[in-house]
């Protein structure tokens, strides 16, 4: 056993972390309550499709992913006060009118035949947009100072990518003919446009700004 | 999409066929209206035994379903908030968990049906269940789906987890104790929820356990559950009290259920001495 009194590094040979974000406190907690909006938004109509899907196996996904999304809301919610904001609400909004007018349209189908229409809203279009911005602040914040929030990127990734991979195999397996393919583009075109204008489910800056080659020109760079 | 979702449009495949709850109690081939009651404890003895598990399977299966989508409609039926036409957070939150549990519950009950030897659709559905589940107050919903209908769902997985040790099906007893589980947490949040959104409401709270105790009558089916020996269903009434029942609460299921009884004993002698006349 190594001599207990040798003095050792603070940090363990293999741990690269780095102080440097990209973030600061109040910057982190308004993408959080973004985060925390549009997970709600997610959760809430999953479940509500649930009675509106006629395939079972559809039916029993969303309700096991309403559940998954409810916990990142959850995740983002109790995250909020942990970067000094202590009205949980004042965040908890969307970042414009335009991401609240592509929720608007994402959450509109109901009738029994518009499966298609539903899963390519969530699994095509709000999801990989949702994994893009995580990953983005995963990348770019504090991986020391921020690490509670690193925490829960990586358990919201972990669900969003098992979601994405399930949404799209469910996708794959329901279209069956050339025209519900281009159903299907055409309601991802839609939605994408809205999306869009609306810069991002965190608003412009959701992934960055790569003309700049900054994350977001409204944030401060924090280095030591 | 709509809030609040009606029975009728709820979406199903070509296999579901739907039989309204009045059809169902008044159908002369029901064990409740035939004088087969002494008869009905679900046992391995009982000749029909095989029949009758599948058939309480499938029923399990589709009310399963149903529970999935009220929980799902509770999420989204509802603005978020404190206010008696909304739903807080927490709420949703649990009512979310909800649904991944009764998510699982229909793969637990489809994977036990085809071990049985059941097909989908090879019994009718009720859809009384999600009737409950469609109250415009989140209050009654709570009592009437998870404080009653869950309540009898703890009284259903007891019977069929006793009938799968009984009957040597150690695949059947194992699947019902792991979802008996989950349905006490489902009653437990609705006695949970339902203190703590009437604690300044007594009225709201005497409407809500008004609704639930027609949702309990209505749900004893004639007798079908109840503290009786013959009663296919029995009351469980420690797992009822790890819900968050109190013996009085117990006490009046019970009273419920042997009401339910004695209405469907009149009844049968009512049609018996109509067909004597």
């Amino acid at each position: 056993m190594a001599d207990p009194n040798r003095p050792r590094a603070a940090f363990t040979p293999w741990d690269r972390r780095e102080l440097p974000g990209s973030f600061s406190v109040e910057e982190s907690a308004k993408r959080v309550g973004h985060y925390k909006w549009i997970e709600m938004r997610t959760f809430e109509v999953l479940g509500g499709w649930v009675a509106t899907v006629p395939e079972l196996d559809v039916k029993l996904r969303l309700g096991t992913h309403t559940y998954h999304h409810a916990w990142h809301a959850e995740l983002w919610h109790k995250r909020l006060p942990e970067l000094r904001e202590m009205n949980q609400e004042r965040l908890n909004v969307p970042p414009n009118d335009e991401l609240v007018a592509f929720v608007d349209a994402m959450t509109e189908p109901e009738a029994p035949d518009l499966t298609i229409e539903k899963l390519v809203g969530v699994y095509r279009v709000l999801i990989p947009h949702k994994i893009a911005a995580y990953t983005f602040h995963l990348n770019n914040t504090s991986t020391i100072t921020d690490a509670p929030t690193v925490r829960s990127l990586n358990f919201a990734l972990a669900d969003e990518f098992d979601d994405w991979r399930d949404g799209e195999m469910l996708l794959q397996s329901l279209i069956e003919t050339p025209d519900e393919v281009q159903r299907a583009a055409d309601r991802q075109a839609e939605l994408e446009k809205l999306l869009l204008a609306a810069g991002g489910i965190a608003g412009p800056g959701s992934i960055g700004s790569p003309a700049q080659g900054e994350p977001d020109p409204e944030s401060e760079q924090v280095t030591p | 999409m709509r809030k609040s979702l009606p029975v009728e449009d709820l979406a199903r495949d070509e296999r579901f066929v739907r039989v309204p709850i009045t059809d169902r109690m008044n159908d002369p081939r029901s064990v409740t209206n035939t004088r087969m009651r002494t008869q009905a404890k679900l046992t391995p003895k009982r000749p029909d035994a095989s029949d009758a598990a599948r058939s309480l399977m499938h029923g399990i299966f589709v009310g399963e379903i149903q529970a999935l989508e009220g929980a799902g409609r509770t999420c989204w039926d509802f603005e978020t908030g404190d206010g008696r036409d909304e739903a807080p957070f927490a709420l949703k939150l649990d009512m979310a968990r909800q649904c991944w549990d009764e998510a699982r519950h229909c793969e637990i009950s489809v994977k036990l049906s085809d071990w049985m030897g059941t097909e989908i659709g090879e019994f009718s559905e009720g859809t009384f269940l999600y009737e409950a589940a469609c109250n415009p107050d989140p209050v009654l919903r709570l009592t009437g789906v998870n404080r009653a209908l869950e309540g009898l769902a703890i009284d259903v997985f007891n019977t069929m987890r006793d009938f799968g040790d009984a009957a040597g099906d150690p695949v059947l007893e194992f699947c019902e104790d792991w979802m008996l589980a989950d349905e006490v947490t489902h009653v437990k949040m609705g006695s949970d929820w339902l203190r703590r959104l009437t604690a300044d409401d007594p009225e709201r709270r005497k409407n809500a356990l008004e609704f639930q105790r027609v949702v309990d009558k209505l749900f004893s089916l004639g007798g079908f559950r109840g503290e009786d020996d013959e009663s296919p269903v029995k009351l469980a009434r420690r797992f009822r009290e790890l819900a968050g029942f109190g013996d009085d609460e117990i006490d009046e299921i019970a009273e419920v259920a042997h009401e339910a009884l004695r209405e469907a004993q009149a009844r049968r002698d009512a049609l018996a001495a109509d067909a004597a006349s």
